[in-house]
């Protein structure tokens, strides 16, 4: 009851992909999806997601092929140390499950809240911008 | 990591406030937990059970109900923000909850808790307070009305019993042709200052003024004197009026030196602010970013 869904994912799951950072919902480094939308897993209680779906950076890639949000940071070197990009890519698909042709001045807006200390935006900002163009195309 | 927990979910308003009579002091209220858990994890605060009160159909909901609009307490900031109703009829206010934290923070807490929380650095209750917004606390021993301005105590202080919880916050919309602003800065995700303005304009002229001020003093207030003295002034004139009321500010809101800024910068900055949300009501209306 008093397990965290960070605790639950990364100590009995061993799914480490989400970070633990700032512990107070400031950073992102933990930012998961559930039911598609970005939460704190740091600071969430793990029974809420409870016949829930929740969604990390585990779960984005189909076997070996990566989601184009992975392949767009890979290509744009939307990370320098990475610590920050699990919580950043989680974010960005939250965001483009819901409005999936954002301007910059949305991503800019809706990841004000994940922290990135390399300041690698532009490029994750791009990155987020080309994963966009690459659903809508797979979808026409 | 928390202590063990142990979690009720009551799914009436009686029910809630008989756990709460139950357990006493060892049980709190818990809604998102975006502030009670981070209090809690950092040892702050000690609890043993949780009263879960999103079960309580009541809270859930965005209601018209003829003359105003009712926000159960348990609906989150994102649904504030998003909502067509609050758009419509408080949008100042979707604005300020559109600004609070981060998406994350937004998904999770709610109207409710950031209000019992009554955390100085907040927003959405300055932009209530111009909608004179009542809050509804309920109980098994029944329910009673308080304007938000009595429900405020001081920081983290409010007028909720140890039995009660609130139940939703009643907004007017503001009178026909009366236009709305928020405007804020803030560092660390949390605002350092946020300043609610309405007016009623004719002829370049404001008729009638509603201001309210949050983050600097120990709670959110409205600024009665300040509205009277900006009454039937151009807005050049209010302007002056309200970045010259440093004196006024200082002694309603008896600002601290904090993380966030000097209480000097902070009092010339509420009368700054308060001049650039009346400029906005007059010309646009519906809140804006400072930047």
């Amino acid at each position: 009851m008093e397990e965290t869904l960070l605790e639950l994912l990364r100590v009995r799951l061993r799914l480490t992909g989400t970070k633990r950072s700032c512990e107070s919902e400031v950073c992102g480094a933990c930012t998961v999806l559930v039911d598609n939308r970005p939460f704190s897993s740091c600071n969430y209680l793990a029974f809420e997601a409870q016949g829930k779906s929740v969604l990390t950076i585990e779960g984005l890639a189909n076997g070996e092929q990566l989601d184009p949000l992975q392949e767009a940071f890979v290509r744009n070197i939307g990370a320098q140390c990475g610590y920050c990009t699990p919580g950043q890519i989680m974010a960005a698909k939250g965001l483009l499950s819901e409005n999936p042709v954002p301007t910059r001045e949305e991503i800019a807006e809706w990841l004000s809240g994940n922290i990135c200390r390399c300041g690698a935006y532009g490029a994750i900002a791009k990155s987020i911008l080309e994963a966009a163009q690459e659903y809508q195309q797979r979808k026409s | 990591m928390l202590n063990e927990l142990k979690l009720v979910q009551p799914t009436t308003l009686y029910e809630a406030s008989k756990a709460l009579t139950d357990y006493g002091e060892s049980a709190k209220i818990y809604a998102g937990g975006a502030e009670l858990l981070l209090l809690m994890r950092q040892g702050l605060m000690q609890t043993e059970v949780l009263v879960d009160v999103k079960k309580i159909e009541r809270l859930q909901r965005v209601t018209w109900n003829g003359n105003g609009v009712r926000a159960g307490a348990g609906v989150t900031h994102r649904e504030l923000a998003t909502a067509p109703l609050i758009r419509e009829q408080a949008p100042a206010l979707a604005f300020a909850e559109s600004q609070v934290a981060n998406v994350r923070v937004r998904n999770q807490g709610t109207l409710g808790g950031n209000l019992c929380f009554n955390d100085p650095h907040s927003d959405p209750g300055t932009v209530l307070l111009i909608h004179d917004a009542t809050v509804t606390l309920g109980s098994h021993r029944g329910e009673r009305q308080l304007a938000l301005g009595e429900f405020y105590i001081d920081m983290y202080a409010t007028a909720l019993e140890p039995d009660e919880l609130l139940v939703e916050v009643k907004l007017s919309p503001l009178p026909a042709g009366m236009k709305s602003a928020y405007v804020r800065l803030h560092r660390y995700q949390r605002p350092t200052l946020g300043v609610a303005a309405a007016t009623m304009v004719k002829n370049d002229t404001i008729e009638e003024a509603r201001l309210a001020v949050g983050c600097v003093g120990p709670k959110a207030q409205r600024l009665p004197e300040l509205e009277e003295k900006i009454s039937g002034t151009k807005l050049n004139d209010a302007r002056r009026i309200v970045v010259d009321a440093k004196n006024y500010f200082r002694d309603l809101l008896r600002p601290v030196d904090d993380l966030l800024g000097s209480a000097s910068y902070k009092l010339y900055m509420t009368g700054v602010l308060l001049g650039d949300a009346l400029e906005q009501t007059i010309r646009a209306g519906n809140g804006k970013q400072a930047s």
